[in-house]
């Protein structure tokens, strides 16, 4: 009992093992992407999904963002192995009732939906689910990490000397050892991790 | 005369040693204490560590535990089946099981509900400060009183609440969950799509857990015993 005392001290403090943090549920939606097909939150169950969120016009801004979703995606195929949970990338536009021929071209080159729905939509999801701004005007780039669960795992409102693709990638892959070693024994280690909040 | 000498009481059973006899004494009385403290005190830590473990160790709940517990959001727009406005806080020091279902779902929503009932009779009279709410999903349909005559059926336990559809698809996306028009039937029915999770406030109003709809009843009943 003391060993196991101690050991959980020693736990807490070098953190062996690091988890990102379950901080809420990420919002339901049923959206349409720019091919018009429905996108819903449902279809992220067993899936880790970075979010970001633009408006249609949004100049170098939009490149940089569309650049670190691209390479977070090409990186994370490459590096990180997530077990047996698949990957994806979405795109809110922040615009409400987007036409879908705007959006359709604002994604252009992008292999991932970019989802669109109406003010209210956007309300719910952008403002009370993700906690940020849906207004277009005030757009600063921003990105989220969902669990399979639907959980939001990180948010990343303000760029920091970090490369966001570097953060982003390194975050998901934390993600990934999480979703690997979500059986048997690990598990508890795991679940340690998150009661003595070894975040990174 | 005079009366004979009686020692003084405290003098009694502690008579001055002789020369030389409370060394010994003294010494016997040292190595117990030492023997005492080399054995006692790990027995001593032993204990205490177990009891702080018992005391003080985290149920492992089978749901998905939030880190940091937010209070639940709001529900402003609903109303209970009796017209009343939903308040959640209303439940403070009970822990209320959360559900978005409607009462036309043909499988998932009475099967979810029936495992949520048998859990709450593994919790005994505790059961008491369990409320099991559903939101209808299909306010088209789910009129106050058939949405309130669908959740008594299940115990006095399940209330349900519904609303303006804009109330509900805000309260819905607050939580987590999705919903939709489904397949339509050739009676002129439909089914509604929906997340079918099970969610669960604590006795404090926060946001705590989530459970998948397929949680047996007895490891939804520990983790509900957990949360009370």
């Amino acid at each position: 009992m003391v060993l196991l005392a101690l050991g959980a001290m020693a736990f807490a403090i070098f953190q062996p093992i690091q988890v990102l943090p379950r901080l809420r549920l990420a919002p339901g939606y049923a959206m349409v992407d720019q091919a018009g097909a429905s996108l819903t939150s449902e279809d992220g169950r067993g899936v880790i999904t970075l979010y970001t969120f633009v408006p249609l016009e949004c100049g170098d801004e939009c490149v940089r963002v569309d650049d670190t979703m691209r390479s977070v995606q090409r990186r994370v195929a490459a590096d990180v192995d997530l077990g047996d949970a698949d990957f994806r990338l979405v795109t809110v536009v922040l615009d409400p009732d987007a036409d879908q021929a705007d959006v359709a071209a604002a994604a252009s080159g992008a292999e991932w939906p970019w989802i669109t729905g109406s003010a209210d939509q956007i309300e719910n999801v952008v403002g009370l689910g993700f906690r940020r701004s849906p207004d277009p005007a005030e757009f600063t780039p921003s990105y989220a990490i969902v669990d399979g669960w639907g959980m939001i795992r990180g948010e990343y409102r303000y760029q920091t000397l970090a490369d966001d693709a570097d953060k982003l990638v390194r975050h998901i892959d934390v993600l990934g050892g999480e979703l690997r070693n979500s059986g048997g024994i690990a598990s508890f280690a795991y679940g340690a991790a998150h009661v003595f909040q070894c975040y990174p | 005369m005079t009366a004979p000498t009686v020692p003084p009481i405290d003098n009694v059973d502690t008579p001055e040693p002789e020369s030389g006899a409370p060394v010994g004494r003294s010494k016997r009385g040292r190595h117990a204490r030492t023997l005492l403290l080399i054995i006692g005190a790990p027995i001593l830590v032993v204990v205490l560590a177990f009891g702080a473990f018992r005391m003080f160790s985290p149920h492992i709940y089978s749901g998905t535990v939030m880190q940091a517990p937010t209070a639940a959001p709001s529900m402003d727009g609903l109303e209970w089946t009796d017209g009343t406005p939903v308040d959640l806080a209303a439940f403070d020091g009970d822990v209320v099981v959360l559900y978005f279902g409607y009462t036309y779902c043909p499988d998932v929503c009475p099967t979810t509900l029936a495992q949520v009932r048998q859990s709450l009779r593994r919790l005994g009279d505790d059961a008491e400060r369990v409320h099991v709410m559903m939101v209808s999903v299909d306010p088209e349909r789910d009129d106050l009183a058939r949405l309130g005559d669908y959740m008594s059926s299940f115990g006095p336990e399940f209330v349900g609440a519904t609303g303006p559809i804009e109330a509900i698809e805000r309260v819905a996306s607050t939580y987590g969950v999705f919903f939709a028009r489904g397949e339509e039937y050739d009676d002129g029915g439909y089914a509604m799509d929906h997340t079918a999770s099970l969610m669960g406030i604590d006795t404090d109003g926060h946001l705590r857990i989530l459970w998948p709809s397929t949680l047996d009843p007895d490891t939804l009943a520990a983790d509900l015993d957990a949360l009370l």
